[in-house]
């Protein structure tokens, strides 16, 4: 499986019946970990003028925190108000790019397939390859001293092939991309 | 970008808190370790 670009300008990828169940199966565990984001003691006046109440703690699951990280390295209060705001809208964009996978993925499931996927199909994989990324990594501790090749035996063998088998597709995803015009996702 | 290779960080915005923060959720919804501080 690797992405190529196409003369049409859509991507597209030939999945074995493995690939597509393996990706398949990550994006699911994805959205199970970022969950469906309802506070329990929400405000119902804020939620009737849209105003989201988000939760304030950060996620004791470290790879959920490192997905939804605070913004204050040492200010608790500046980081749970700016968390009360923001992460619903974050945890939804991630739920989405990780239900665009799905979406994509889900005629190729059992059989395997060609995928093709154009622009915004593109963003949503390339983003959730790497939530899966960083989920995985912070489960296994990886840094950057880390070998992703160890001995067969390794409780985290398996487990370390696919975290460098999801950087290997992000790259090969990412090296078919242009950026888009007006640089939408250049900060300011 | 060789700051973040080096040492792992890098300023990469300034401004008004109100615009920093937006830059910071950006960065957050790209799977990026951001945070601000105060200077």
């Amino acid at each position: 499986m690797r992405f190529k670009r196409r003369r049409t300008g859509a991507v597209t990828a030939d999945l074995d019946t493995g690939e597509a169940g393996l990706l398949a199966a990550l994006a699911e565990d994805l959205l199970g970990l970022l969950g469906d984001g309802a506070a329990a003691d929400e405000d119902p006046l804020a939620a009737m003028v849209g105003l989201s109440s988000g939760p304030v703690a950060a996620p004791q699951d470290p790879a959920l925190a490192r997905l939804l990280p605070d913004a204050y390295a040492d200010d608790d209060a500046a980081a749970a108000e700016f968390r009360r705001f923001t992460e619903q809208d974050l945890r939804e964009g991630k739920r989405t790019g990780a239900g665009t996978v799905l979406a994509t993925l889900a005629p190729l499931l059992g059989r395997g397939g060609r995928l093709a996927l154009d622009r915004d199909q593109v963003d949503a994989w390339l983003g959730t390859l790497n939530d899966l990324r960083l989920v995985l990594g912070t489960r296994l501790e990886v840094t950057e001293d880390t070998p992703l090749e160890v001995p067969d035996d390794d409780p985290h063998a398996q487990a370390l092939l696919v975290y460098g088998w999801l950087g290997w597709l992000q790259e090969s995803l990412l090296s078919c991309v242009e950026p888009r015009p007006g640089g939408q996702g250049q900060p300011r | 970008m060789l700051d973040v290779h080096q040492k792992g960080r890098a300023a990469v915005s300034s401004g008004t808190r109100e615009a920093v923060e937006h830059d910071v959720a950006r960065l957050h919804a790209k799977g990026l370790w951001a945070t601000l501080q105060q200077d």
